[in-house]
């Protein structure tokens, strides 16, 4: 298939947000969004972005069903392992349904890995839900191991009122 | 014992960063996975664009228990996003010298960083734990951390520098 991966520019939000939301449907989880495509353009495309963004693209006569062209995208940032040094930690990784098996995610997550090597890196890191079988096997087969199932580290979240009573300094 | 100050970590702070950071491996017995040395943590640090930021809790000559040791305990963190909540602030080291334990220092430094992370408007901390470390577990779920991998299932992945490369190079 005919496709580009390109830096996303502040435009493309729209579709992000849209393709956003569609990834957010597939975990099952899409009630618990609350970013808008203005706060993505805020935190993406300011002079200090939390992240940055890769597009796929096909050319306007493989456009999909709704009419889109931005059919996949990746959002990453740069992070830091206290034991290796700079990493780069992989957002989001989405293909539009009816685009998949045409190695556009391969391609999207090669272009993260290019740019993450390029920025002196040393390892790519995300998260997959445990029941997602086919993720779980495509990353498997990327050369890509279970840290939390290997290491046993799990991730942990500190959010709302006990984020705000822990600066506070209660207990 | 109550004085030791904490501050925003400077670059003559970097070789005690390392040494903290070596005995907190040591703990967990991946000392030989520590290859940061000090000139890496000095670029990325503090240079234009640091990849993490970090505070450093020091005390006073006259109460230091260790000799030749001011600085005693620190925090590493930079800011993460993730597409669903935006902004958090995501905590990559935490550690305070086995002889100043149990004098409020670490609870001070987590109640910085939360601090750090609603005034930056983040909408929650994040880390990881070996699930092992029971004590650091139950440390973190008296302040209302909880269990992500548990609860919802996440896995953390990674691909190191090697699988990097060849994902790099395909096509």
């Amino acid at each position: 298939m005919d496709f580009t991966i390109r830096a996303a520019t502040l435009e493309d939000c729209k579709d992000i947000s849209r393709m956003i939301l569609e990834l957010a449907e597939y975990e099952k989880v899409s009630d618990q969004i609350k970013i808008t495509q203005r706060d993505l353009e805020q935190d993406g495309f300011s002079k200090n972005p939390f992240f940055h963004g890769i597009i796929a693209e096909v050319p306007e006569h493989l456009k999909s069903r709704d009419g889109h062209t931005k059919v996949g995208y990746s959002l990453y940032f740069y992070t830091y392992s206290s034991w290796k040094g700079r990493a780069v930690y992989m957002e989001d990784l989405y293909v539009m349904p009816e685009f998949r098996g045409k190695s556009i995610g391969k391609a999207l997550m090669a272009k993260v890995s290019q740019l993450g090597l390029a920025a002196g890196c040393t390892q790519l890191n995300f998260t997959v839900l445990d029941w997602n079988k086919s993720s779980l096997d495509f990353y498997r087969k990327q050369g890509c191991w279970d840290v939390t199932s290997d290491l046993g580290y799990h991730c942990m979240r500190c959010e709302g009122d006990a984020l705000e009573h822990l600066a506070q300094g209660d207990l | 014992m109550a004085n030791f100050n904490l501050r925003k970590a400077e670059p003559k702070d970097v070789p005690d960063i390392l040494r903290l950071t070596k005995e907190l491996a040591k703990n967990e017995e991946m000392e030989d996975q520590v290859i940061l040395t000090e000139k890496d943590l000095l670029e990325d640090g503090f240079g234009d664009h640091p990849f993490y930021h970090c505070v450093v809790a020091d005390v006073a000559a006259e109460h230091q228990k260790v000799e030749g040791y001011s600085v005693i305990g620190f925090a590493m963190y930079y800011f993460t996003y993730d597409t669903w909540i935006g902004k958090l602030l995501y905590l990559e080291n935490f550690y305070v010298m086995r002889e100043y334990r149990g004098f409020g220092i670490g609870s001070e430094i987590l109640k910085t960083l939360s601090d750090t992370a609603v005034k930056n408007r983040c909408s929650s901390m994040h880390f990881i734990v070996a699930e092992s470390n029971k004590a650091s577990i139950d440390f973190y779920k008296r302040r209302g951390a909880f269990d992500l991998s548990l609860q919802e299932g996440w896995r953390l992945f990674r691909i190191d520098k090697e699988n990097l490369q060849k994902m790099s190079a395909e096509e």
